[in-house]
């Protein structure tokens, strides 16, 4: 058995791999542009964290840009004073290494960028948001989109679930993602915030909202909200984690307690004089 | 460095181990039910034993339950679970059970081991296996605990992140990036869980492919027990 056992084991191993290496199918760059690349670049829509890459290949030869997007840190490292410079531009922001980037995907991207360049206007623009002051509506809708009471077109899963603010209230948002509260001022502004909730580019964030992207009219109610909360200031300091770790202490002693008075002399009858009483030997 | 590590680890830990360990699993359970029948049972754990008994049973069983049936309809249901969670007061009622269930899991494991450890008659049929298991259960809930406690608001997350990772794995086209990216004390949650059902052929956690359920609903049966007159209780050990 223990032969067989390690045979079959092997068999999955090798299955797993031969999985793993199988899904690496080709990338449509449109695509994969708009999930990787719109959270940091527009084409003609001016500068987010990175430059606009409208008539990049003018500036830099293609084969430096290919290289570039395939292993952006490694050219970096290398001293590359052009790379260097693109570095401190972007506040020294590190472009990703890009699952799934090969040297085929990469041609394709110049290829893709060459082509929009010539547009007069690019698909990949960008959102562009006015500068205005938002109502106290928008801010509203805004709310209840973060909360998830105004369901996402698209089928996305609310903020809430993974991000808490400032002034929330009862046991805050969630905590697997940062803090919002002030996420207004770290992306710079309603530019920087709108780049990156147009295509989310954390590992964590893309895969979801690249299949459930959030529509431009849900899109300005969210800048709004953010962008009031930077206003109001702070950070979440409430101890809404203690409050969650005591209330569910609490209810597991209670838990036990009615375990205790509802079962205590269960069965008891017939067990304790089977477990007391003694059987002698051969008995 | 740790990136590096990472990127190298995580189509193992995320890709791959699942296949081996489902593999694993499937192959050494039928195996095990094929050649050793009689071994499908999770020994003595004298059970008749109520006092101590108690507090590992009973919290252990009914706290497990709760938090499985959780991670399916999760698994299942994820649009109908955010749909749910929609309202931050539904949420927080979900996650407080579940944390309660969480608690009381981890509350019945210790008693449990502790028993187990401190019980001649049950660590003689003990197997390093099964202390091996003890600890992996003990890892897995603590984890969970901490996840609950430190990451909420898992029921939302684990619907959108979470269950389509598992799915992928389901289509046998894995996608892993969604998990990549969590924190360690989550995918240490996840290996661990792969690392439980990959060991449990080997382990008494097998009586849960063969509870007897129709005990539930049979009819009450009268056992006797024919006793010689023994000496007094008072003396023995």
């Amino acid at each position: 058995m223990k032969r067989l056992t390690n045979r079959l084991s092997f068999l999955s191993l090798c299955g797993a791999v031969w999985l793993v290496v199988g899904a690496a199918a080709a990338q449509d760059p449109v695509e994969f542009f708009r999930q990787n690349c719109t959270s940091c670049h527009t084409i003609g829509g001016g500068r987010l964290t990175g430059p606009d890459l409208k008539n990049v290949t003018q500036q830099k030869d293609r084969a430096w840009l290919e290289n570039f997007i395939q292993n952006p840190r490694a050219v970096i490292d290398s001293g590359d004073p052009y790379a260097l410079k693109l570095f401190e531009e972007a506040r020294r922001v590190l472009m990703p290494t890009l699952p799934g980037m090969n040297p085929e995907l990469a041609k394709k991207l110049i290829d893709l960028i060459e082509a929009e360049s010539k547009l007069e206007e690019s698909q990949f623009k960008g959102l562009q948001i006015t500068d205005r002051p938002f109502t106290p509506r928008e801010i509203e809708i805004g709310r209840e989109i973060f909360l998830g009471s105004r369901k996402l077109a698209n089928g996305g899963p609310a903020c809430f679930s993974c991000h808490t603010m400032k002034g929330l209230g009862g046991l805050g948002g969630g905590r697997l993602g940062p803090d919002l509260t002030r996420v207004y001022e770290r992306l710079k502004g309603r530019q920087g915030l709108g780049a990156w909730l147009m295509a989310p580019a954390t590992q964590t964030m893309r895969p979801l909202f690249g299949k459930h992207p959030l529509q431009p009219d849900e899109i300005l109610p969210l800048i709004a909200f953010l962008e009031d909360a930077a206003h109001k200031g702070g950070e979440d300091t409430s101890v809404a984690i203690l409050n969650f770790f005591f209330l569910g202490l609490g209810g597991a002693i209670l838990a036990l307690v009615c375990f205790d008075a509802a079962w205590r002399w269960r069965l008891r009858g017939v067990r304790q004089p089977l477990t007391e009483g003694e059987i002698p030997r051969g008995a | 460095m740790v990136s590096t590590a990472s990127s190298y680890l995580d189509p193992l830990l995320f890709a791959v181990l699942p296949y081996v360990v489902f593999f694993t699993f499937f192959l050494v359970t039928i195996q095990r039910y094929r050649m050793r029948t009689f071994s499908y049972s999770s020994l003595s754990s004298q059970f008749l034993e109520n006092r101590r008994h108690f507090w590992g049973l009973v919290p252990f069983h009914y706290g497990i339950l709760v938090v499985l049936t959780g991670h399916v309809v999760a698994f299942l249901f994820p649009r109908e679970l955010l749909l749910f969670n929609s309202r931050p007061i539904r949420l927080y009622i979900l996650e407080a059970s579940a944390l309660i269930f969480g608690l009381l899991t981890l509350v019945g494991l210790v008693a449990s081991v502790a028993r187990r450890f401190e019980v001649s008659k049950i660590r003689k049929v003990t197997s390093v296996s099964d202390w091996v298991l003890f600890a992996l259960l003990l890892v897995q809930v603590v984890s969970g605990i901490y996840v609950a406690v430190f990451h909420p608001w898992g029921s939302s997350w684990f619907a959108a992140s979470v269950t389509p990772y598992l799915w992928s794995l389901v289509k046998m086209n894995p996608d892993f990036t969604s998990i990549a990216a969590m924190p360690l004390s989550v995918k240490l949650h996840i290996v661990n869980a792969y690392l439980v059902i990959g060991f449990m052929p080997f382990t008494r956690l097998v009586h849960v492919l063969v509870v007897p359920n129709p005990y539930l609903w049979r009819r009450p049966q009268v056992v006797r027990w024919y006793r010689r007159p023994g000496p007094s209780p008072a003396g023995k050990s």
